[in-house]
């Protein structure tokens, strides 16, 4: 039997190499597991082991327990679920009428959501921290949550302005003739068919603004305000007092909600990224 | 008009209005925090004159070619080797596809333990095999390579995830057309699978390039820009700025710079692809 793509008939090779690839990938967090199984001293032997000579969840138990780490748990998902929630409010109604209407100020409109897309978030750190410091907005929680709602605004827009075109315009023809207004089409019609749609984008950009780290150690660097990113950056900037073991588990910890989500809507994920990015 | 108001007014906000006021500023004199007074295009001057923009305009692109190529390799190679394998190709990509879930904080101290010069596994094998392990990411000459390293390996899933779409969107009948002239998989991939992913290559160096040039996480946590400014790029030496605060004028300078760069490869994006999104 033979394939007709260009496939490699050499079974082994093919085995040896994909292994290959996956280990190359998955290795160093395996690494990250074995080390955060360790206990202290086994994490600094001389003769580094990837497999913990004996296992102990004490580390996790420290995470769990330290005295900030409830603080910047709450932090990091009212963050996320904050930015996820503003960017879907201001993002359905601009993406049902992209899709909807047409109007002469929509074109204008469009591009100045491609062009504010384009201006990376580094670039206004300066004039951001002046502007806050000005208005004495630094360290405030709702700021975050809006300078993060912002930078997935744009992609949030374009999805559902993509969702929104799937959807036959007869449903909303026929509701029109009965006297629905575009209110209500969107509300009671659009929104329930383009639901699992809205999951994927709020799950993107639930993981974009969970792994943010530059926003709130520069906007919002107090230490009841930080995320747990913002912590575990902080704890390995403290080469003097660093245990690995400790902060590979406090870097799982804080990567496993992502994790979760990806496996979950990994579908979904994989075809967000790659919406568009082949040309046919 | 009304529809569209809340996302425009966040966009203004939160975007436009710092980008206008970041070009003010890069014209004003500063000191510390404060603006005391225009000053044309002295910080420009300032900037454009001084050894260290130089320096970091070649890590820059340095890092940034540096991690096109080996992401892209990797990624194209993975994505062809996992194609071989059907079902359980699909499971191993989402495995695969791990590391670019991970935040770059993340992503940057699994690295930064892995390439510990005293009990760092990375460092361990290098001497077992006879190689001085040396500074690794203390080293100004590696510093910049490893990081290239540790970017390509946090990313080139990406590029296999979207390399892997633009294979399986190849009509069969190319393929056949090999096949009934006698070639095997080496003339196949050459003629049909090849020139099918230039273009998505082509989109997907952009994304990542604009990616890479704006990237500072990772640099802040394995080598905090050093050592001595080894991997400061234009990103970097902005964050560096707006926290310490010393001069900002020339802070402004540096962010206008990447957002130029920013979006010059934009606009190269959406000419080349005629799409808005990533």
């Amino acid at each position: 039997m033979y394939a007709i793509p260009p496939k490699l008939t050499n079974r082994t090779i093919v085995v040896g190499l994909s292994a290959l690839v996956v280990l190359c990938a998955v290795g160093p967090m395996m690494w990250a597991i074995s080390t955060s199984l360790k206990n202290e001293v086994d994490a600094v032997a001389a003769i580094p082991a990837l497999i913990p000579p004996s296992i102990t969840f004490a580390n996790f138990l420290t995470v769990f327990t330290h005295k900030t780490f409830l603080v910047e748990l709450f932090n990091s998902v009212l963050y996320a679920a904050g930015a996820v929630a503003v960017a879907l409010a201001v993002g359905i109604p601009a993406g049902y009428a992209a899709s909807r209407f047409n109007f002469p100020a929509k074109r204008p409109l469009m591009l100045l959501i491609l062009a504010t897309s384009m201006v990376p978030g580094v670039a206004l750190l300066v004039p951001t921290f002046y502007l806050l410091d000005q208005l004495g907005l630094l360290n405030n929680r709702f700021v975050v949550v809006v300078i993060l709602a912002a930078r997935i605004a744009p992609q949030t827009v374009w999805f559902i302005q993509n969702f929104v075109d799937a959807v036959p315009r007869d449903i909303d023809e026929a509701a029109l003739l009965d006297g629905a207004s575009h209110r209500q089409i969107l509300l009671l019609l659009v929104l329930p068919l383009i639901r699992p749609g809205i999951a994927a984008v709020a799950v993107i950009g639930a993981i974009t603004t969970w792994n943010d780290y530059i926003t709130v150690a520069v906007f919002a660097p107090d230490s009841v305000k930080r995320t747990l990113q913002v912590a575990l950056v902080n704890q390995v900037f403290d080469s003097v007092g660093i245990s690995w073991s400790f902060t590979m588990a406090f870097a799982l910890v804080s990567s496993l909600p992502v994790i979760v989500l990806f496996v979950l809507v990994q579908k979904w994920f994989i075809a967000g990224l790659t919406a568009g990015a082949v040309k046919g | 008009m009304v529809w569209f108001l809340p996302v425009v007014v966040l966009l203004l906000a939160v975007s436009l209005y710092p980008t206008v006021f970041v070009i003010w500023m890069s014209f004003q004199k500063t000191r510390f925090y404060d603006l005391t007074g225009f000053v044309g295009l002295a910080n420009y001057v300032e900037v454009l004159s001084s050894r260290t923009f130089w320096d970091t305009t070649y890590t820059s692109l340095a890092y940034m070619a540096g991690s096109l190529a080996l992401s892209l390799a990797l990624g194209v190679f993975a994505a062809l080797i996992l194609n071989n394998l059907g079902r359980t190709g699909k499971l191993l990509r989402v495995l695969t596809l791990l590391p670019w879930t991970l935040s770059m904080a993340v992503v940057g101290t699994i690295w930064l333990s892995l390439f510990n010069p005293s009990y760092g596994p990375i460092g361990h094998y290098m001497k077992q095999i006879g190689i001085a392990p040396g500074l690794m990411l203390g080293d100004p000459g590696l510093a910049l390579w490893l990081t290239v390293l540790v970017t390509s390996w946090w990313s080139f899933p990406y590029v296999m995830v979207i390399v892997t779409a633009a294979i399986q969107s190849i009509p069969r009948e190319l393929y056949e057309a090999v096949q009934v002239d006698g070639g095997g998989w080496f003339p196949k991939l050459r003629y049909v699978t090849w020139p099918h992913l230039i273009p998505t290559l082509g989109s997907t160096a952009l994304t990542l390039g604009i990616l890479y040039l704006t990237l500072v996480t990772l640099l802040i946590v394995l080598t905090g820009g050093g050592p001595l400014g080894a991997t400061t790029t234009w990103s970097f030496e902005t964050f560096r700025g707006t926290v310490q605060a010393q001069n900002i004028g020339p802070t402004a300078v540096y962010s206008i710079v990447v957002l130029v760069a920013n979006i010059v490869l934009g606009v190269v994006y959406i000419r080349a692809t005629g799409r808005v999104s990533a």
